[in-house]
């Protein structure tokens, strides 16, 4: 025998030992995060056939703050500052609805150039919060145009913002009984031409961004969520209008000031993440309107605060409120035993309730299809951790 | 829509936009100009007046050193101290006042709401960088010195666009 052949059948003997590939191994994980995958830290597991998706597995928690528990040490004025900091950009939502329980608890309502000035600050935060939103999703399709412009687009409500509550975010203005100040001078002719030119604006970033031919084509289509399946994941905001359920926490369950103001409540039938995309950029239009309006209604003068003692106490009961948030229905409640502190606080977060919809949507699509889809969800990892 | 068609309008849009000025504040060069002279607030009406909540203002003729401060940011950053001072002022009988931890200051303003007697501000004093974090801590002398407030520059929207300046 030559030795060629001894080779040969040496290689022969070796290759029987090597293990056949099982199913197991043609499917690759894929670990998205923990390390910012854009909006914040949170990991989602994904299991890869090919180029296509057939299992995930998200894993929230990452930045778990314990804020429900902070709220029990701590009254309900000083509870104001850390409860913002989940979502500092729009946090004047956040501590809006915290605002409403409380006032429901203590049997208060509000002046009403109080809840003027709250409903602008809530729809001023709500135009920051999806611009900045904005410019992530635009950078994350490599859109670095989209990117560039609501960042600096943001800066004109961030202005307005700094001049009425004194922050440009996390802007503790909110607060049980009304509102921290009342408007500076001239506020009202500033606001009015820095949203007009907003709305100018944004009618390029149809033309550049949602107009958009490649956009179009990586969004149309992509993860539908039937209004059926939608309702039955619970999601909310954006999400659920998208998916043609006309439902809005502003009109359905008015507070405050917004049984009087006169908006549309913006949805979609396509249901999938061109819509998911596209709701938000309407609402930022509908909020320009609802502004114009409120700063329209507007009475003169008077009170902006209901005065109450630093430490007031909570009579024994319960309250219940939600608002409709930059991602979706945010609801507190809050239980009382008669102290000065919260007995339990409960937060519900529309980030939360949203992220679950995303295994139903990314199984079965493509890898490269899981950015739009990902950040269609207006998804904002330390608000749902919270 | 046509692709064509809106692939020209998005690059019609992004040429648009070479004309439009620039939007960025050039800032140790500019600076902002701000509502007012910080927040501050009117115990006897019970409401702020709106401005920056930057670095405090403590005016020493009115402290009396009552803590009530102190205790409102306990239960927010535990940023308020109150210390020592060598001055004699007749409403304050204890010599104490508050000394803040820009280190551990939220910014929140609440401190401010709580003095019933008109004596902590906020400023729009907000270069508060330091090397170390002992130069974060603000004695009551350091601040009582009112910040030199230079910005000038302000948000204007022209035909060209939005600029600062
Ligand atoms: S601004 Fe807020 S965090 Fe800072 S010292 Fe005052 S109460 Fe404390
Ligand atoms: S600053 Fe105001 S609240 Fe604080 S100790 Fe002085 S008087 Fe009292």
């Amino acid at each position: 025998m030559s030795s060629l052949d001894e080779k040969i059948d040496e290689a022969k003997k070796l290759s029987m030992q090597i293990v056949k590939e099982s199913d197991e191994d043609k499917l690759m994980t894929l670990s998205v995060g923990p390390q910012h995958p854009g909006t914040g830290h949170f990991r989602f597991i994904i299991k890869l056939d090919g180029d296509y998706i057939v299992y995930v597995n998200i894993d929230p928690g990452y930045v778990h703050r314990g804020e429900e528990k902070m709220c029990e040490y701590r009254n309900y004025f000083t509870n104001i500052p850390h409860l913002e900091r989940p979502v500092i950009h729009d946090s004047a939502n956040i501590t809006y609805s915290y605002s409403l329980a409380v006032e429901d608890l203590i049997g208060i309502t509000v002046p009403r150039r109080g809840q003027f000035l709250r409903a602008i600050t809530s729809e001023l935060d709500r135009i920051n919060y999806t611009l900045y939103w904005l410019a992530i999703y635009g950078i994350f399709l490599g859109h670095s145009t989209m990117f560039m412009w609501p960042a600096a687009d943001r800066e004109l409500v961030l202005d307005l913002l700094e001049r009425l509550t004194g922050h440009r975010i996390t802007h503790a203005f909110n607060i049980p009984g009304g509102v921290r100040n009342d408007m500076p001078n001239n506020f009202k002719e500033k606001c009015l031409s820095q949203i007009n030119y907003l709305e100018k604006r944004l009618k390029e970033y149809e033309h550049i961004f949602y107009n958009n031919p490649l956009f179009r084509q990586r969004t149309e289509g992509v993860g539908i969520l039937s209004k059926e399946d939608a309702i039955k994941l619970g999601v909310t905001g954006s999400v659920l209008r998208a998916s043609g359920v006309p439902y809005d926490i502003r009109k359905v369950e008015p507070y405050d000031i917004y049984n009087e103001i006169d908006f549309n409540v913006q949805y979609m039938k396509t249901c999938d993440s061109f819509a998911r995309a596209y709701i938000p950029f309407l609402d930022v239009r509908e909020s320009c309107h609802i502004i114009r309006e409120l700063l329209d209604k507007m009475p003169e003068s008077g009170d902006v605060r209901e005065k109450l003692l630093s430490n007031i106490k909570g009579p024994p009961g319960e309250s219940f409120k939600r608002v409709e948030s930059g991602r979706g229905a945010l609801s507190y409640h809050i239980v009382s035993d008669g102290t000065s502190r919260p007995y339990r606080v409960k937060i519900s977060t529309g980030s939360f309730r949203n992220i679950l919809a995303l295994p139903f949507l990314l199984v079965g699509s493509m890898l490269g299809d899981m950015p739009p889809i990902y950040w269609s969800l207006n998804y904002w990892p330390i608000e749902a951790d919270r | 829509m046509n692709t064509a068609s809106g692939f020209i309008k998005a690059l019609e849009s992004g040429t648009k936009h070479l004309f439009i000025k620039r939007f960025t504040l050039r800032y140790p060069e500019q600076k902002l100009k701000f509502v007012g002279d910080g927040y501050q607030f009117d115990p006897k009406k019970g409401v702020g007046i709106a401005g920056l909540r930057g670095r405090h203002i403590l005016f020493h003729d009115k402290c009396t050193g009552c803590q009530l401060c102190s205790i409102a940011c306990e239960g927010i950053a535990e940023a308020i101290a109150m210390v020592k001072v060598d001055e004699q002022w007749k409403q304050n009988k204890k010599s104490i006042m508050p000394q803040i931890d820009y280190g551990k200051c939220v910014f929140c303003g609440l401190c401010v709401d709580a003095c019933p007697f008109y004596a902590l501000y906020m400023t729009n004093d907000y270069e508060l960088s330091s090397y170390t974090k002992q130069h974060l801590i603000y004695t009551p002398s350091q601040l009582a010195i009112k910040p030199i407030d230079n910005g000038d520059v302000e948000l204007k929207i022209g035909s060209r666009g939005a600029t600062h300046g």
